[in-house]
């Protein structure tokens, strides 16, 4: 039976990591790459054992797709491709592919540099894995190989961010990644085609959360900074040039303007340029308002933000500062940071994920004292505030998606089995497919019912339809009579003298030959009339035919009558019928072994 | 489309953004007409369409609750930790105190459905039995049971869709323990249990009933005040007890459905401690639409929903004998500010239900008749001004 297998790679139940093996039609794909931000060891790379137990991945992957920049999707990207090794095509978005390796190289200063870990890739490993990368477009397929062919489509939650289609034959897969369903203040909402993928596969994690609305979170961001510049401090707000820094810009320069704040804003120069050199570039995957405005003015031109120069962290009075990197551990943000965290007026503002070890991973977890360089400790009175903007699809979410991509069976990934039961029977309920929930390092496998389609030939068609009858009604098959040919990758169904034809062969005429005994005490000609009477009475609807040759005719099965030699009483009679007559002609070989009837005349 | 976000916008700045300590706004798929507590930090709630329903178990956002270190928690969404279907609609769900169980009426007939919240091992909810309501007089119109509950071993429920009807049923054998003794055909908007043995029954109509499951004793009735002379239309009553240690200091709020709201002791039903007049629409509301509640854990304060989009808060201490208007100490106008809301026709967004936290004094949630669920933590504004 033609079949799809899925296998979240992992160890245990731990969600913080994506990296999916799809089997289908004889292709192994590899979906997302990534890094579990909680471990310090080789727990946080996926488990590759599953595909070979050593050796390179390269003859086991037919390629690898990468959904977005994430870290716990393209963490573990380099050491997959350059220290276990793989050599193979790796599919991204272009956004992806220019933003990949600065988190890359981001984070492994971080862990290499910062954490002294040793089991790491290099900067020459992140570049050598960048050179595989083949970029995609959205709405674009992309032949992989023969057989194999990928489209990627938007999913909103971060620039270039994708959700990929993967077909081989009339099987497919489609893959989320992370997506949002609701549209944000610089993204769209992810979209599909009705496209009826075999298999649907959707992170759960969130699957079972409903999202505090986006007005909310805002309202809760907008209050926290304008208190803080009431009572006259400063907010820090450290950010990576193209996560959610255009979000909150966006969002305060409205908020200034409605408010008639006076307080100053700045954006770190550096933050400034290379968002805005990203966004020219990738314009086309942020939302129709941004691109409207783009056009009319440049990304950054906002009439209440202005560029940072380092001096101003020391002017007093209140002020606003977005500046790199994201997670306080090194420049900028850190510099900042360290002038302004004596002063409980002030506040910082973290809006994303801290990795271990950085001073954002530290403060947020409460740490109030901190170690700095040449042993100086850092006391840390400013107020905290951990906030959380990324975009994800929720319960309502995945059941949206679902309605658009209309997948034969659902598969979620990195959910705990005894907590998913709920919307596995929603979603068996709605939908009336299959849910498949396989523990990381699971195989599930899933049957496929693919068509064949087959190209019938004009001819016979018309044959077909001279025969008469009914209209061919889809509810009541019609046997049909034809040669089904295969050559290459088509199927075609022809006439038998057309495949002949075609083939270069001549057609045979099989004949088969019976002789029946049977005793009849009259003459060749009057037993020879016998018989036809008798086949008429019992094979009615039958064309009967007595011959002036001497022989009898059923449809075109011949029948002699002959008398044997030693005695005129035992006749033989010699039946003979064509392959196609093979049913009949065995009948009526059985038929008149049994004699014939007394009371003929 | 940019008008939407313009007015998305200006709700944040609306008053929003000074009057509370906590806001959290979300979307159900279906609209729900009850909440109701399964512990301090979950809530069940259930939609109401004629036919395929969800219920859903949810847990409030740990940022809510913590309180020290509000600023490095983020998460601020719910957590659908329980769900279950049912075929019918969900217009009564009561938690049985100290067990995982819950009961539902449909509002259609007088029996209830019982079912299992499930626990660490599952996140099904399942129906495992069903109670059969009595019906004593035939030929009167069915109405939706109303349903108490009080912790008790082992579990019981009093329900009830009218006056004759109210009974006290053991879950688990399904076995009257008690009926209350009375002809009358009274429909019930609400049960309360005041202590583990005296119950107090509101009825649509105004007629207030306190009886004792210990005794077979007729109910004590107490009529509601006499309607003003200009309404022509009849008019309906909701009611709340106060739970307090004693139930004889309980204190029994009574709202009408033009608006009217009167405080009585238990001892002395008949008589009103004070009134007032409140300031609700009193466009024409059905039975099931309107809420009153006593704050819990904050004096004599009273939330009222149901009239409008709007939740208030009134300070009933304030009141006196004589009936005079009174404005609300506070209003939560957020389920009927949406941006998707247009004037063409559109039905009005109602609030469908609201309820205090048990412990938290200004903590309420509340959902409104388009799926939206708020949670809430309103600052009185009154008492921060007198600083």
């Amino acid at each position: 039976m033609p079949e799809i297998k899925v296998t979240p790679l992992g160890a245990g139940q731990d969600v913080g990591r994506s990296c999916i093996l799809v089997s289908i039609g004889g292709k192994n794909i590899m979906l997302d790459c990534g890094m579990h931000m909680g471990y310090n060891d080789d727990r946080r790379f996926p488990d590759f054992s599953y595909i070979t137990q050593n050796g390179r991945l390269t003859d086991f992957l037919d390629c690898v797709i990468i959904s977005h920049f994430h870290l716990d999707h393209c963490g573990a990207l380099p050491y997959m491709s350059e220290m276990v090794g793989y050599d193979g095509p790796i599919y991204m978005t272009h956004p992806t592919k220019a933003i990949c390796p600065i988190l890359l190289e981001d984070f492994r200063k971080i862990t290499v540099d910062k954490k002294g870990e040793t089991n790491f890739f290099t900067s020459q490993m992140i570049k050598d894995c960048m050179k595989k990368v083949i970029p995609l477009n959205l709405h674009q397929t992309v032949q992989v190989d023969d057989e194999l062919e990928i489209k990627a489509y938007y999913a909103g939650h971060v620039l270039g961010a994708a959700m990929v289609h993967i077909k081989v034959g009339s099987e497919s897969v489609v893959y989320t990644g992370d997506y949002n369903m609701t549209p944000d203040r610089h993204l769209g909402a992810a979209w599909i085609d009705k496209c009826r993928p075999d298999i649907l596969i959707s992170e759960s994690t969130y699957a079972t959360t409903i999202r505090d609305s986006k007005r909310c979170r805002e309202r809760d961001f907008l209050k926290k900074v304008h208190e803080t510049i009431e009572r006259g401090g400063k907010v820090l707000i450290p950010v990576f040039a193209l996560g959610r820094a255009q979000e909150l810009c966006i969002l305060l320069e409205t908020f200034w303007e409605r408010m008639n704040l006076k307080a100053p804003i700045y954006f770190s120069t550096g933050l400034t340029e290379k968002a805005n050199h990203y966004y020219k570039l990738f314009i086309t995957w942020t939302n129709q308002k941004i691109r409207k405005t783009f056009v009319q003015r440049n990304m950054f031109e906002f009439k209440h933000i202005k560029a940072f120069d380092r001096s101003y962290a020391d002017n007093p009075g209140p002020m606003v500062v977005f500046a790199t990197p994201g997670m306080l551990h090194a420049g900028q943000s850190l510099q900042i940071f360290k002038k302004w965290a004596g002063n409980e007026k002030n506040m910082v503002i973290m809006p994303g994920y801290c990795v271990q070890g950085t001073i954002g991973h530290k403060i947020l977890n409460g740490q109030r004292k901190l170690e700095m360089e040449g042993r100086a400790t850092l006391d840390v009175k400013l107020q905290v505030e951990y906030m959380s903007f990324s975009a994800h699809a929720d319960a309502k979410g995945i059941m949206q998606l679902i309605r658009m991509a209309e997948p034969r069976n659902m598969v979620l990934v990195h959910g705990e089995a005894v907590k998913m039961e709920f919307l596995k029977g929603k979603i068996e309920q709605e939908f009336s497919i299959d849910c498949y929930m396989p523990a990381n390092g699971e195989t599930i496998t899933v049957t496929t019912n693919p068509s064949v389609p087959v190209d019938i030939s004009l001819n016979l068609l018309k044959r077909e339809m001279a025969l008469g009858g009914p209209l061919p009604d889809p509810k009541k098959p019609r046997t049909m009579h034809g040669t089904l040919i295969m050559k290459e990758n088509s199927l075609k169904l022809v006439s038998s003298e057309q495949a002949l034809k075609e083939l270069g062969l001549n057609e045979h005429q099989l004949r088969f030959t019976c002789r029946v005994q049977l005793q009849d005490p009259h003459s060749d000609p009057d037993t020879l009339h016998r018989i036809y009477t008798h086949l008429k009475s019992v094979l009615k609807g039958y064309t009967i035919q007595h011959l002036p040759d001497g022989t009898v005719m059923v449809e075109s099965i011949v029948i002699k009558v002959s008398s044997s030699a030693e005695d005129t009483n035992t006749k033989v009679l010699l039946l003979s019928w064509s392959y196609q007559d093979e049913d009949l002609g065995s009948f009526l070989s059985t038929l008149l072994k049994k004699g014939l009837p007394s009371g003929l005349c | 489309s940019a008008a939407m976000e313009e007015a998305e916008f200006d709700d944040i700045l609306d008053d929003w953004f000074i009057e509370y300590k906590d806001l959290h706004v979300y979307q159900l798929e279906h609209p729900t007409q009850v909440i109701e507590w399964t512990s301090g930090r979950t809530v069940c709630v259930a939609g109401f369409s004629p036919s395929k329903n969800e219920i859903l178990e949810l847990r409030l956002p740990r940022k809510l609750f913590a309180d020290e270190n509000k600023g490095l928690c983020a998460e601020r969404d719910f957590k659908v930790v329980h769900g279950g279907f049912t075929d019918r609609p969900v217009r009564c769900l009561r938690h049985v105190p100290g067990t995982r169980c819950a009961v539902t009426g449909d509002g259609l007939s007088s029996n209830l459905q019982v079912w299992d919240l499930g626990g660490d091992d599952s996140d099904v909810i399942r129906r495992t039995g069903s109670i059969e309501g009595r019906r004593r007089r035939t030929g009167v119109s069915e109405g939706g049971s109303s349903i108490a509950a009080r912790p008790s071993s082992p579990p019981q429920i009093l329900h009830g869709a009218q006056i004759s009807d109210v009974q006290l049923t053991e879950l688990s054998s399904g076995q009257t323990l008690y009926q209350l003794e009375s002809d009358s055909a009274d429909p019930l908007s609400s049960l309360h249990f005041l202590s583990d043995a005296v119950f107090l029954a509101g009825c649509s109509n105004g007629n207030i009933y306190v009886a004792d499951t210990r005794t077979s004793a007729a109910p004590q009735l107490s009529p509601p005040p006499p309607p003003p002379v200009s309404s022509g239309e009849s008019v309906l009553w909701w009611t709340d007890a106060s739970a307090g240690p004693d139930p004889s200091g309980c204190r029994v709020v009574r709202l009408s459905s033009s608006g009217q709201a009167l405080v009585s002791d238990l001892r002395n039903l008949g008589g009103a401690v004070s009134r007032a007049q409140l300031d609700v629409q009193t466009l024409r509301c059905g039975p099931d639409d309107v809420r009153v509640s006593w704050a819990p854990a904050l004096d004599d304060c009273i939330a009222v929903s149901g009239f409008s989009g709007a939740v208030q808060i009134y300070d009933a201490s304030v009141w006196t004998s004589e009936l005079q208007e009174a404005r609300p100490l506070f209003e939560h106008r957020g389920h009927a500010v949406s941006p998707e809301q247009s004037d063409d026709g559109v039905p009005p967004i109602l609030v469908t239900s609201h309820v205090w936290h048990p412990e938290r004094p200004r903590t309420l949630l509340s959902a409104a008749s388009d799926g939206s669920v708020h949670v809430w933590d309103w600052v009185d504004q009154s008492a921060a001004d007198k600083r």
